[in-house]
């Protein structure tokens, strides 16, 4: 990766090769040199890794080492003995959630910010607010709303004459209480990318439309919705990838309880590591993980695919 | 899930008809202005807890004003030397990270837009996948490979595994930016003798700016956000992270929800800051440069 620029200009400097001969050569490489650190970095911190992982997935190991081989054992013991169904479940019901209700929230506010309407840059930038806060910063910020005893909601809730339980203890509200932290978090990126494909739709397409008469209605089904709809399944997937791997907002804002109510697959990986030092099972446990990302990123390559070839 | 947002959004494009005008328009204001409370209701709340004194905040009823307005909590807060050296180790690691993460980047995304070379279709292939890899499925190799060559509660190891984390995005949204330097340019400097590297530096970086603006920003957001790697990678205060560290104070002596808010919105406050003023940059390098103003 040693190129001086003084090779290129001078070539004279008495080698068996001629000058263009040495540039062709530097043209070919040259590329080659300026992409190759960044991508053994990359390869070195994520690629061996998740080969270390696998090894550890099919051994006993633990903090020493490796470990004897012992087959899928703890991918047995992390569905049976470390309730991996019951955490697949919960890692389910916090993606349906937040799913059902950030894109289709995320999606009405990038329409909304998309008309001519006066404080618009006031409102957008209100509104992606919540995206720039930390996973922490969100967890922390909902269990103080949410505590049965000294939040405004609770006094909301008691007005109504009922009295709010501290949702984050309680087994029926932690997890929607998660949900509803992680779509406050989330909308924000659903709606800036559909903003973004909506004011990509050129106007004279609304005009024509208009001109033969379509209504508000038509305009939207047969302009709108078709050409934001691959960047809708893009952030769709996005908003799945990020909370179906989010382990640091239910870490803290629930721990998993109460009794494993809010125990998702990535906070049992988490666990099975940092709280019961289960090496073995951790692994297996992030290997199953992997697995699922990649399915849903199948998906992702897909739509990508498509876009280009239809879109484009 | 697809007939509401398709309500909602067909009320969006209101030009043609003159009653169902001032309706709709109505409708949007209200449905933001709760979309904005919605929005604003956690923050303020905490920032109401930061600024009232420990008893105010567990009374009841709650109030949302602050009788007695204090800024005990944010004191208390920044003159606590822990959290100041978490606050320093965050900044010192996002700048090393910004510098290494970004250079590495600009180099390989140009590259990437501009040539061909062995291999490049197999490697960006992998580096995009690697932007699938979640985190938490190799946080625990990351950590045990951390323990074994001695890399583990150092800055570096902080360093490496963030870079390799963000380069991949950084890479690809570098790639539009370089893709917007007209090729002209750069074949006319060739012909007027400059060298195939220093036409990067000479020609290219210059002009690249933007977006390595843009690359340094998203790095900032999320390096200052990270949770995960900074707990897993570090045992104490010495290299400990701001997220990190205001997640100790939770644990470490119970909560007080007073300085914890205080000491929270501390560290929100550079990424709001920084985001505000380079608003337009930020979405549009998300984004591809697709939204504007």
């Amino acid at each position: 990766m040693s190129h001086s620029p003084a090779v290129v200009r001078t070539g004279n400097s008495g080698s068996e090769r001629p000058p263009q001969h040495r540039s062709a050569l530097l043209k070919r490489f040259l590329p080659l040199g300026f992409f190759l650190p960044a991508f053994l970095f990359v390869a070195a911190v994520s690629f061996l890794p998740l080969l270390y992982a696998l090894t550890q997935s099919f051994r006993a190991a633990d903090h020493m080492g490796m470990g004897a081989f012992i087959g899928i054992d703890n991918y047995i013991r992390f569905f049976g003995e470390s309730k991996g169904i019951a955490a697949l479940w919960q890692s389910f019901i916090f993606v349906a959630g937040t799913v059902a209700l950030a894109v289709p929230l995320g999606f009405a506010l990038a329409c909304a910010l998309n008309r001519p309407l006066r404080f618009r840059g006031f409102f957008r930038t209100v509104l992606l607010l919540p995206w720039l806060v930390s996973n922490l910063v969100v967890a922390l910020l909902w269990a103080w709303l949410l505590n049965g005893n000294f939040s405004p909601l609770a006094q909301m809730v008691e007005f109504i004459g009922l009295s709010l339980p501290n949702a984050t203890t309680s087994a029926a509200l932690a997890m929607p209480a998660l949900i509803m932290a992680n779509v406050w978090h989330s909308y924000p990126l659903v709606m800036i990318f559909v903003l973004a494909a909506l004011q990509t739709v050129p106007a004279e397409l609304y005009e024509a439309a208009r001109i033969d008469g379509a209504g508000a209605w038509q305009r939207f089904r047969m302009i709108t919705l078709p050409l934001v709809m691959n960047t809708t399944i893009v952030v769709l997937v996005l908003t799945t990838l990020h909370t179906f791997n989010n382990v640091t907002m239910v870490f803290i804002m629930t721990g998993g309880g109460p009794v494993g109510a809010t125990e998702t697959l990535a906070l049992r990986v988490f666990l099975e590591e940092f709280k019961y030092f289960h090496t073995g099972i951790a692994a297996a446990a992030a290997v199953v993980i992997f697995s699922l990302n990649m399915v849903f990123s199948l998906a992702y390559i897909r739509v990508l695919r498509s876009e280009k070839t239809n879109v484009n | 899930m697809s007939t509401k947002s398709t309500t909602a959004g067909g009320k969006a494009f209101p030009k043609s008809g003159k009653k169902g005008n001032r309706m709709t328009e109505t409708v949007t204001y209200v449905a933001l202005i709760a979309a904005a409370v919605f929005a604003l209701l956690p923050l303020m709340w905490g920032l109401s807890t930061s600024l009232k004194p420990a008893v105010e905040a567990s009374t009841w009823p709650p109030t949302w004003m602050p009788r007695h307005l204090t800024f005990d909590h944010y004191a208390t807060v920044l003159n606590n030397p822990k959290y100041i050296r978490y606050l320093l180790n965050t900044v010192g690691v996002t700048l090393a990270v910004m510098l290494i993460g970004v250079t590495l980047s600009a180099h390989a995304a140009w590259a990437v837009v501009r040539h061909r070379f062995i291999g490049k279709k197999t490697m960006l292939f992998l580096m995009w996948t690697t932007i699938m890899i979640p985190g938490i499925s190799i946080i625990v190799p990351l950590y045990l490979m951390a323990v074994d060559v001695g890399l583990y509660d150092t800055y570096a190891v902080l360093v490496i595994v963030y870079c390799a984390s963000i380069v991949p995005t950084l890479v690809w949204l570098l790639r539009g930016f370089v893709a917007s330097v007209p090729a002209e340019l750069e074949e006319a400097a060739l012909i007027d003798g400059c060298g195939r590297i220093a036409v990067f530096y000479r020609i290219v970086l210059p002009l690249l700016r933007p977006g390595l603006g843009a690359a340094a920003v998203l790095v900032f957001v999320t390096v200052w956000n990270e949770f995960l790697i900074g707990y897993a990678l570090v045992l104490g205060d010495e290299h400990r992270l701001i997220q990190v560290g205001v997640y100790y104070f939770v644990t470490e002596t119970g909560i007080e929800w007073g300085p914890l808010m205080a000491g929270m919105f501390i560290s929100v406050l550079p990424v709001v800051v920084l985001f505000a003023s380079l608003q337009k940059f930020f979405i549009q390098g998300l984004t591809g440069g697709a939204v504007k103003g």
